[in-house]
C-alpha cells in the first residue's frame, strides 16, 4: 500500500470539538469537583481523611437517590416533582412504624416504596385527569402533604435498638452502608434509562411528546409509570433518611429539595425532558455534597452553603438552557 | 278573642327570645380565655401547651378559644385580630416569632385585652417562662462536673448546636452552657468553643455536624450542648455515623429526648421546663386573678417575670424516674389547682 493510499484509507480526523461533544460536562463538573477536592486539602491537608469521606457519602446517600426520582420526571418531560419532601417524610413515617414493629427490614423497605409509588400514582392522576401542569400538582400535593402529616406526628425516629437505626450507622467497604444503594441505583437506572425500550420511550416522551405519541407510545401510561417509579426512589430514600436522620419531623426534608434540583440540573438532565445521562449524578451529587465540608475546612459556616448551592442552580439552569437552544446534549 | 291572639303569639315568641337573651348575657358574663399555640411542628410540647390550656379553661368554668400561630409572624397577628373580634377576655401566646408581638401587643392593647406571652418577652404583655440564661447556666454547670470528672476540665471542643433563628432565646441557652461550663471549669481556652447552625433540629443539624466532626479529626473529647436537645442529638447521631460517639458527651435543653424508652445514650442530661405546663402559672399567676376582677400588675421583663417558670436539670439516669409527656399532662391535670410539674416531677428541687 502506498503511503496516499493508506492516507485515503485513514478515517478522517474527528475535530476536537466533535469528539467532546456530550463529555463537555461531565469533564468539566469532574475538574471542578477535583479542583475544589484539591483547593481544600491543601488547605487542610487532613482534608484527605477517611472521615471526610465518610461526611461527604453520608450526605450523598439520601440526595442522590432522590436525585434520581428528580432525574426520571425531569427526563420525561415533567419538568420538577416539587412534593418530594412530603413523599419522603410520609414515606419515613411508615419506615419508622413498622420498624416499631419489628417488621424486617426488607418489609420497612418495601412498605415505604410502596407508600412512595402510591404518592406518585396520586400526582400522576391529578396531572392526568386535570391535565395540569406536574409542578402546579407537585407543589400543591406537597402542601397539602405536609399539613396533613402535621395532624399526624410532630416528631418520630426509629428504635435505637432496630435494624434501621444500625443500618444508618453501618460500613461496607468503609463507606456507609446506606451510600452503596445509592451507587447500585445510579448505575442501574442510567443503564435503563438508555438501553431499554421502557428508558427510550420515557426520554422520547420528554423530547417531543407529540412524536412520541405519533410512534404510538401512551403519554398516560408513560406518566403513571414514571410518577410511580420517582415516588418508588423517594420511599427507597426515606427509609435511609429514617435510619440515618434521627428525630425528624415533618418540616426536616424540605432543606434536601435545593441540593436535589441542583445535582439534577448540573448532571445535565433537561428538565425539559428528552435528555440527560443519571451517571452524571455520581459527580453533581458528590461536588454538591463537597462543597459544604469544605467549606467548614475553610472555616466557614456550612449554612452558608446556600449561597453556593444557588449560585451554582443559576449557572447551571442557564447552561441547561443554552444547551437547549443550541440543541446539544 | 280575636285580639287577645296577637297579643298570646307575642307573649309565646317572647319566650324563647328572652332566654336566649339571657343565655347571650350569661354567656357574655363568661370569661372567656384565647390562647394561641405556636404552631411550629418541630415540638410536641406546642400542642400540648394547648391542651393544658384548655382543660384547665374548662376546669374552671371559662369559655375558650384556641388557634395556632403557625409559626408564622403574619398568622400571629391574624390571630390576634380574630381573638378581639370574639371578644376573648384575655390571651395567652407563645409566638416563636418574635417580630409579631408589637404588632399584636398594639392590637390587643387597644382593645385592653391583657395577653400572657410564653418566653418571648414583649413590653405590653405579662411575661411568663423560664429564665433561659439560668436553663443554660444550670444544664452547663450539670455537664461542667461531668467533664471535670471524666477529663480533669480538658476537654478537645465544647461544641454548640445553635438555633438562630430563636434569637435571644439561644443566645441565653447555649451562651448560658458555655457560661455555666466555665463556672466549672474555667481554664478551657476560647478556641475550644466553636458551634455551627443546627435549626434546633436533629435531621437538619446532621449534615453540618458531620461537616463539623470531619474538619475536627483529632478531637477525641467533646462536649456538646444545644439550644434544645434535639440540635443537640444532631451532632451525637452524627458522631455515630462517623464511628466517634465514644468521644462525645451532651447536655441538651427542654428535656423532649431524655424521657421514653428511645433515649441516646450518649445524651448525659437535659433540662426540663415542662414546657407543655405553662399554662398552669399563667393562670395562678395572671389570668385566674384577672378574671376574678383583680388589678394584676403588668410584668413584662424576664428578669422580674408575672410567674417564674423553674428549670429542672436531670442526668440520664435522673430522667428515667420523669414519665413522658403524655402521662405528665394526664398527672398535672389531676393535681390540685396551681401545682406545677416542677413539683411534681423535678427529682432536682
Amino acid at each position: 500500500m502506498t503511503l496516499d493510499r493508506a492516507i485515503d484509507a485513514m478515517p478522517a480526523a474527528t475535530p476536537l470539538r466533535l469528539r467532546l461533544e456530550g463529555w463537555g460536562t461531565p469533564i468539566t463538573l469532574l475538574v471542578v469537583w477535583l479542583l475544589l477536592i484539591a483547593a481544600t486539602g491543601l488547605y487542610r491537608p487532613d482534608f484527605f481523611a477517611h472521615q471526610t469521606v465518610l461526611a461527604i457519602a453520608f450526605t450523598m446517600s439520601i440526595t442522590g437517590v432522590l436525585a434520581i426520582g428528580q432525574g426520571i420526571i425531569g427526563i420525561s418531560g415533567g419538568f420538577i416533582d416539587l412534593s418530594q419532601p412530603a413523599c419522603l417524610i410520609l414515606s419515613g413515617l411508615v419506615a419508622v412504624r413498622l420498624s416499631e414493629a419489628g417488621l424486617p427490614l426488607a418489609v420497612v423497605f418495601a412498605g415505604a416504596i410502596i407508600v412512595g409509588m402510591a404518592w406518585g400514582a396520586l400526582n400522576a392522576a391529578i396531572v392526568v385527569a386535570a391535565k395540569l401542569n406536574p409542578v402546579i400538582v407537585t407543589l400543591a400535593t406537597n402542601f397539602i402533604g405536609l399539613a396533613a402529616l402535621y395532624l399526624v406526628f410532630q416528631l418520630e425516629q426509629v428504635p435505637n435498638d432496630s435494624e434501621i437505626y444500625h443500618m444508618g450507622r453501618a460500613r461496607f467497604l468503609g463507606l456507609p452502608v446506606i451510600w452503596w444503594p445509592m451507587l447500585v441505583l445510579i448505575v442501574i437506572v442510567g443503564y435503563l434509562v438508555h438501553y431499554t425500550r421502557f428508558g427510550r420511550r420515557m426520554t422520547a416522551v420528554g423530547g417531543n411528546r407529540f412524536a412520541a405519541k405519533a410512534r404510538g407510545i401512551s403519554l398516560k401510561t408513560t406518566r403513571f409509570a414514571t410518577f410511580m417509579a420517582a415516588g418508588g426512589f423517594v420511599g427507597f430514600a426515606a427509609v435511609l433518611f429514617a435510619s440515618a436522620a434521627g428525630p425528624f419531623n415533618p418540616s426536616s426534608a424540605i432543606t434536601l429539595q435545593l441540593s436535589v434540583i441542583a445535582a439534577v440540573i448540573l448532571a445535565g438532565i433537561s428538565l425539559a425532558g428528552g435528555r440527560g445521562s443519571f451517571w452524571m449524578l455520581l459527580l453533581s451529587v458528590g461536588f454538591l455534597s463537597t462543597i459544604p465540608t469544605s467549606l467548614v475546612f475553610f472555616g466557614l459556616s456550612s449554612d452558608n452553603q446556600s449561597i453556593f448551592q444557588g449560585t451554582l442552580l443559576m449557572i447551571a439552569v442557564a447552561i441547561d438552557g443554552y444547551r437547549a437552544r443550541r440543541g446539544s446534549p | 278573642m280575636r285580639k287577645l291572639m296577637p297579643t298570646i303569639a307575642v307573649m309565646a315568641l317572647s319566650v324563647p327570645a328572652l332566654l336566649g337573651l339571657s343565655g347571650i348575657a350569661q354567656a357574655q358574663d363568661k370569661f372567656k380565655l384565647g390562647m394561641a399555640v405556636g404552631g411550629n411542628t418541630c415540638c410536641e410540647w406546642m400542642k400540648a401547651q394547648g391542651d393544658v390550656a384548655r382543660a384547665l379553661a374548662e376546669k374552671a368554668g371559662w369559655d375558650y378559644v384556641e388557634l395556632s400561630n403557625n409559626n408564622d409572624p403574619a398568622i400571629a397577628l391574624k390571630n390576634a385580630q380574630i381573638f378581639v373580634q370574639e371578644g376573648v377576655d384575655a390571651v395567652i401566646q407563645f409566638n416563636g416569632q418574635p417580630s409579631a408581638n408589637a404588632a399584636i401587643s398594639a392590637v390587643l392593647g387597644a382593645a385592653k385585652i391583657p395577653v400572657v406571652t410564653y418566653d418571648i418577652a414583649d413590653p405590653g404583655m405579662y411575661f411568663v417562662g423560664i429564665d433561659n440564661l439560668a436553663a443554660g447556666i444550670a444544664g452547663g454547670e450539670q455537664l461542667g462536673l461531668i467533664m471535670k470528672e471524666k477529663w480533669d476540665c480538658n476537654p478537645d471542643l465544647v461544641i454548640s448546636s445553635e438555633g438562630a433563628g430563636a434569637g435571644i432565646v439561644n443566645e441565653w441557652r447555649t451562651g448560658g452552657m458555655r457560661t455555666g461550663v466555665k463556672n466549672i471549669c474555667p481554664g478551657i481556652p476560647d478556641e475550644k468553643y466553636i458551634s455551627f447552625e443546627g435549626s434546633g433540629d436533629a435531621a437538619v443539624a446532621l449534615p453540618a455536624a458531620r461537616d463539623l466532626l470531619a474538619a475536627n479529626p483529632n478531637a477525641v473529647k467533646m462536649a456538646v450542648v444545644g439550644i434544645n436537645d434535639g440540635g443537640m442529638l444532631g451532632l451525637i447521631n452524627a458522631a455515630e455515623q462517623l464511628g466517634r460517639a465514644d468521644e462525645v458527651i451532651g447536655w441538651g435543653q427542654d428535656g423532649a429526648f431524655i424521657t421514653g424508652d428511645n433515649v441516646n445514650p450518649h445524651l448525659a442530661g437535659s433540662v426540663f421546663y415542662f414546657l407543655e405546663g405553662y399554662a398552669v402559672y399563667a393562670i395562678r399567676d395572671v389570668i385566674g386573678p384577672i378574671a376574678e376582677g383583680k388589678d394584676v400588675p403588668l410584668k413584662a421583663d424576664p428578669g422580674d417575670p408575672a410567674s417564674k417558670v423553674q428549670p429542672c436539670p436531670v442526668s440520664a439516669e435522673q430522667a428515667k424516674a420523669v414519665p413522658d409527656m403524655p402521662e405528665r399532662v394526664v398527672a398535672l391535670l389531676a393535681a390540685p389547682a396551681g401545682t406545677t410539674e416542677y413539683d411534681l416531677f423535678c427529682p432536682n428541687k
